[in-house]
């Protein structure tokens, strides 16, 4: 298990460079550069200077191993739509309303959303099966700025209940959990109605209940625990992907979080803010891979790792 | 001991009275956009931080009828050859740290733009027209070449080129920056709240950096005209979009939103008496290769300028959201002119027989042609690709001539226009600064387009250095007027923003100038200081 282990974090370590390259090239690839904006009259002189202050008149190689080689001491440069702090103070102060509503959103929908699933596995084409049906290929379908509207629209300016928007008064948190849970809770009362159903048609489920196991036991005992995989499998993934913020409920709700920084630092040409941002994410999903994959050896024991044991 | 009561019961009353009257107005407001580098007009216009210019004080600037007001200047004169200007500072202004505002700080910031600010030297360039500006911007004379002297604490002289008799309205994007910050901490003054000082109407009391959102608060130094009549203003940037800031509005979150082309009708059926409307300073308007077929022909030209129904344009396709353009200059514009727009006619038989003269009789022979539009963000978003179709409608019903558009990003736009890579375009144009001559400029000698029309050129030369407002004014209609008459260009659609306010919003801001439009916060300075809740 740990030579396994360590042979994957070698090579998260060689994703990691081989997408640094890439996102390089790529955004350096793009037409423009962070100060010919057309909107933005800069003359060629003050540009020229500009372009030495920020290092970007070096050829691009130099460039590249400049950056990658503060990257190793998590000095991610200075942002250049915002000067005065560095790319690590931008992070750390515009991912904490993403990470409480993102996280919130996910860690509330999704045991929602598990919940809904074994209801509709438990009851089979009953009411309670179609509803889930019905929040499942809804939450997946509608976009979430159409979730965002619908329910500024009704518990905002209709009912009149919540804030529209705003932040940081914990009221204002309540709409934005909302939009970022409908995802969770449709995708893990999809997954869970599956893998229960298909758990359930197992030979050693019939078995359990011809020796006696109170209902009750089975489904949580046995069942939930054999179903847990895919479950397993899709949580941290999606924990990253909502908890960076998303541009359109950030942009809906007026969070100041993350989520447009993904946008504005390829708009604007934001290189090191660029970089950061997606070796971050990069970096995340490759753990939150290894994480899950050791979490599937742990919950089943018949998997086992790389073919070495 | 009666007489003690009594005055203890009048000072409850009055305290019981006054209490209200003390809660805090504060307004919540729209800003523009949503990333903002520096707390400094000055430094950059583009990607400053929100109403970074609500917090210094300009030497002048408009009123909602476009009057120009002094507001740091008590007085300005211009010398007899009409190169010298003078403007006298008023003496009693402070920045909030108490330091003096004097006439070195607004000379500073214009020395710092041509050196070193980065995307602000092109306005003082054209619009400004000061001695050495060129040569200071393109690093070939020393800062001290500039036409820019403090002559003393209160006194600023700016010398020109050539006479500049618009310069004081110029003047209104003219703020001054903190020397004795700058001299201390760099252009890094302006990156934090703690360090940031003002010496407007309004003092800083906190910036977020993630949306650009600010809250500034009535500055309790700022003794100059119009101060803040609210204690606190939050500008809050996402509220811009009106898909977000009409719903905020609806709930009650926001004092005024921008509104959409769909939004109208709501908001009008919420609140009709909220409505608010504000010509933009812009016109969108077709050019031309002058010099290559077709339009090398007045009256191919001529032929499209009687061909548009603007009035159909607007009320239908575009559904109000602008207004029909019969001139270059947009209504409330200095120097419009009522008798140019009048020309401005749909004539579809005057159409036909032009292209007729041409040698196109019902558009036969006539070569396909393609209208290059550019992709569009904000209002022009809205109104170009919409006018483009229904233009390629009219001219293929009026004329006879088919048309394709072709959309094209930015750069590739402005490139196919100055290179005449093809020979029609919708362009649209916004305001730099409130004078005739920056709309004129566009066509002058080269200019925007590559015209050289030596009739028009000659007439808009004499009138921008010309002193007397109504010699000036006329020699830009008689330009207007070759304009027309070459068809060099045709006017098409003034843009139109619509927004909701709240009815809690008070003050002659809030109510439309004489020309029915309410400019907002286009208008910053008059905008927040006449404006009460």
């Amino acid at each position: 298990m740990l030579s396994y282990i360590l042979r994957r974090l070698v090579s998260v370590a060689f994703t990691f460079i081989v997408v640094s390259l890439i996102i390089f090239l790529m955004m350096h690839a793009v037409p423009g550069g962070p100060f010919d904006a057309n909107d933005m009259p800069v003359s060629e002189a003050v540009r020229a200077k500009l372009m030495a202050q920020l290092g970007l008149d070096q050829p691009l190689y130099v460039q590249y191993l400049r950056y990658m080689w503060g990257v190793l001491q998590f000095d991610f440069g200075v942002p250049y739509q915002s000067p005065g702090e560095s790319v690590l103070q931008l992070l750390s102060r515009a991912w904490v309303p993403s990470l409480i509503l993102g996280g919130l959103g996910v860690l509330i929908g999704a045991p929602l959303g598990i919940l809904l699933g074994m209801a509709a596995a438990l009851n089979r084409n009953s009411w309670i099966d179609y509803l889930a049906s019905a929040v499942a290929t809804l939450g997946l379908t509608i976009p979430v700025f159409v979730t965002s509207m619908l329910l500024i629209l009704v518990f905002a300016v209709w009912l009149k209940w919540l804030p529209a928007s705003g932040w940081p008064q914990p009221e204002r948190w309540i709409l934005p959990i909302i939009a970022y849970a409908a995802i969770p809770v449709a995708t893990y009362a999809r997954y869970t109605r599956s893998a229960m159903l298909d758990t359930m048609s197992r030979p050693f489920v019939t078995v359990l209940r011809a020796k006696g196991l109170s209902e009750r036991r089975i489904v949580f005992q046995h069942v939930l625990r054999n179903s847990a995989i895919p479950l397993v499998t899709v949580f941290l993934p999606m924990f990253i992907g909502t908890a960076t913020g998303s541009i359109f409920v950030e942009a809906m709700f007026r969070v100041p979080g993350l989520g447009a920084y993904f946008v504005s630092s390829i708009e604007t040409r934001d290189y090191p803010l660029e970089m950061a941002l997606m070796l971050m994410i990069t970096f995340m999903y490759c753990i939150a891979y290894l994480v899950s994959d050791i979490v599937y050896a742990l919950i089943n024991p018949r998997i086992r790792v790389g073919g070495a044991e | 001991m009666h007489i003690s009561r009594k005055f203890a019961a009048t000072l409850a009353i009055a305290t019981a009275l006054t209490l209200p009257a003390m809660a805090q107005a504060t307004i919540v407001a729209p800003g523009q956009s949503t990333t903002g580098t520096y707390m400094d007009y000055m430094k950059t216009v583009y990607d400053r931080a929100t109403f970074a210019e609500l917090l210094q004080v300009p030497i002048a600037t408009f009123d909602k009828e476009f009057e120009l007001t002094p507001m740091a200047a008590e007085s300005w004169s211009q010398s007899e050859d009409g190169l010298t200007w003078t403007f006298n500072l008023r003496k009693d202004l402070v920045w909030s740290d108490g330091e003096p505002l004097t006439a070195e700080d607004y000379v500073f910031a214009l020395q710092r733009a041509a050196t070193s600010g980065y995307d602000f030297a092109w306005y003082w360039d054209f619009a400004g027209g000061i001695k050495g500006w060129k040569e200071v911007t393109e690093g070939t004379a020393d800062v001290s070449a500039l036409g820019l002297v403090a002559v003393d604490d209160h006194t600023i002289e700016v010398t020109t080129t050539a006479p500049k008799p618009y310069l004081p309205s110029v003047t209104s994007l003219w703020y001054p920056v903190p020397k004795h910050k700058v001299d201390e901490l760099g252009d890094d003054w302006a990156l934090n709240v703690d360090t940031i000082v003002s010496s407007g109407p309004f003092d800083l009391e906190s910036w977020e950096k993630s949306n650009n959102s600010v809250a500034l608060t009535k500055s309790d130094t700022y003794v100059g005209p119009w101060q803040a009549q609210i204690d606190r203003l939050e500008v809050d940037p996402s509220l811009g979009a009106p898909e977000v800031g009409l719903p905020a509005f609806l709930a009650g979150d926001t004092d005024y939103s921008f509104l959409n082309t769909g939004q109208v009708p709501v908001a009008m059926a919420a609140d009709p008496d909220g409505i608010r409307k504000n010509a933009v300073f812009a016109t969108s308007y077709l050019s031309y290769d002058l010099e290559s077929e077709p339009f090398n022909d007045v009256n191919v030209r001529r032929a499209f300028y009687y061909a548009i129904d603007r009035d159909e344009l607007t009320s239908t396709v575009l559904k109000d959201i602008a207004i029909p353009a019969g001139s270059i200059l947009p209504p409330g514009y200095p120097g419009y002119n009522p008798d140019v727009v009048a020309q401005a006619t749909f004539d579809p038989e005057k159409a036909k027989q032009f292209l007729a003269d041409a040698g196109y009789p019902n558009g036969e022979g006539f070569p396909a042609i393609e209208i290059w539009i550019r992709e569009e963000g904000g209002y022009n978003g809205a109104i170009v690709p919409a006018m483009a179709q229904y233009l390629q409608a009219e001219f293929k019903d009026v004329l006879g001539i088919t048309v394709d558009i072709r959309q094209l990003p930015g750069a590739d736009w402005m490139d196919g226009l100055r290179g005449a890579k093809n020979n029609i375009f919708i362009a649209p144009y916004e305001y730099d600064y409130l004078d005739p001559s920056n709309f004129y400029g566009i066509f002058y000698n080269g200019g925007r387009h590559n015209y050289f029309v030596p009739e028009y050129d000659d007439l808009v030369a004499q009138a921008d250095s010309e002193s007397d407002w109504d010699t000036r004014y006329d020699l830009y209609a008689q330009a207007e007027q070759v304009m027309i008459d070459q068809g060099l260009i045709v006017p098409l659609v003034h843009p139109i923003t619509t927004a909701i306010i709240s009815s809690d919003l008070g003050g002659e801001a809030s109510e439309p100038n004489s020309l029915g439009f309410t400019p907002l916060d286009r208008l910053g300075h008059y905008f927040f200081t006449h404006l009460t809740k």
